[in-house]
């Protein structure tokens, strides 16, 4: 899969509300030149932002591609998916060989809401990256700051 | 093109922005450069084939000044290229983990090298299996080296891994490698302005 390899790579993702407690949300970014940014805000018992950053290795980049582009998330398209809210908005950004893609939606729940939703399949694939790419900067961002995050 | 504009996106940078959360307003009236959005910034070269509502959307400037701000911490680094510590030892990658893997697959390998102080190994959301990769946590750089000199290209159920650090000291190399840029500085002066 060339794809992995070759050519532009930057990811962004969110997801937030505005609520009684502030801005509330999570974002983190995948640079072109490998920084990792990750920033967790709630003002939740006077919570302070949380902003860190890390250079990664290519190696790192590379797994992040692979996870990408077995999630076939750049065939979907955002169209049918529940527009942001009040309870919340999630954002993804990916550009990726010649593609760029920048979908937003509302907050998911559970797997019931993809399954209601206007385009399930399409959904579901998002629902699940979204999963295994926090799940991925985390295990980065705790181990190398040894922090908790969320 | 695109190194000036990832250059204009250098929130390390100082200049006039405010210590808090509201810099981002300021950064216009930057004298490196107008504020580039970051979808241009990250698009220069080819065009793309853009896809979302998110092109549709009248950017809110917000959107763009959340992660725009410099005031994102990390650790320092002792300079020169190569892999970064991190807090409590040093972290490495491997890649190419079988999905039927279990942590004590991974413990009886790389526990060779030295005591495994960590070890993520974390499965995919839909299929409940090990998604292909796993972060170890060794005390000592000596250990991860030889770890990964040892096990990079070496064999697990089958499966070939790859492995190397997590972590660096600064920019990737690659298609997007700044020139001139001094790898493993946390703090970076200002640049000479140009002269006439």
């Amino acid at each position: 899969m060339a794809g992995e390899e070759d050519g532009e790579f930057y990811l962004r993702y969110y997801v937030g509300h505005k609520g009684k407690f502030g801005h509330e949300f999570l974002e983190f970014e995948f640079r072109p030149d490998g920084k990792l940014r990750y920033a967790n805000n709630s003002n939740y018992k006077n919570d302070t932002m949380i902003r860190k950053e890390v250079f990664l290795t290519p190696a790192v980049l590379r797994e992040c591609r692979r996870i990408i582009s077995e999630s076939e998330i750049m065939k979907e398209d955002d169209n049918n998916w529940p527009e942001p809210d009040r309870v919340g908005r999630q954002e993804l950004e990916i550009v990726m060989g010649n593609e760029h893609i920048s979908f937003t939606t509302s907050k998911i729940g559970s797997l019931v809401d993809v399954q209601s939703s206007k385009d399930p399949e399409g959904l579901r694939i998002f629902y699940y990256l979204v999963q295994d790419l926090k799940c991925f900067v985390f295990s980065l961002i705790s181990l190398h700051f040894k922090i908790k995050p969320i | 093109m695109a190194n000036a504009e990832v250059d204009a996106l250098d929130f390390e940078d100082d200049d006039l922005m405010d210590e808090d959360g509201t810099a981002d307003v300021d950064a216009s009236s930057s004298p490196r450069a107008p504020q580039p959005k970051l979808k241009s910034a990250i698009t220069g070269g080819a065009p793309k084939k853009t896809k979302g509502r998110g092109f549709r959307e009248e950017a809110d400037s917000e959107r763009h000044s959340r992660l725009a701000d410099r005031n994102f911490e990390s650790l320092g680094t002792d300079g020169g290229p190569g892999p970064q510590r991190s807090i409590e030892g040093w972290i490495i990658l491997v890649t190419g983990v079988h999905e039927e893997a279990q942590e004590d697959d991974l413990q009886n390998v790389f526990g060779e090298y030295g005591e495994i102080r960590n070890l993520h190994l974390n499965l995919d959301r839909r299929t409940g299996f090990v998604k292909g990769y796993a972060l170890i946590e060794y005390e000592n750089f000596e250990e991860a080296q030889n770890a990964i000199t040892a096990m990079n290209g070496g064999e697990l159920l089958t499966q070939t891994l790859t492995v190397d650090w997590a972590f660096s000291n600064g920019p990737s190399t690659g298609p997007f490698k700044r020139k001139n840029m001094r790898p493993g500085r946390t703090h970076r002066s200002r640049s000479p302005r140009r002269r006439y």
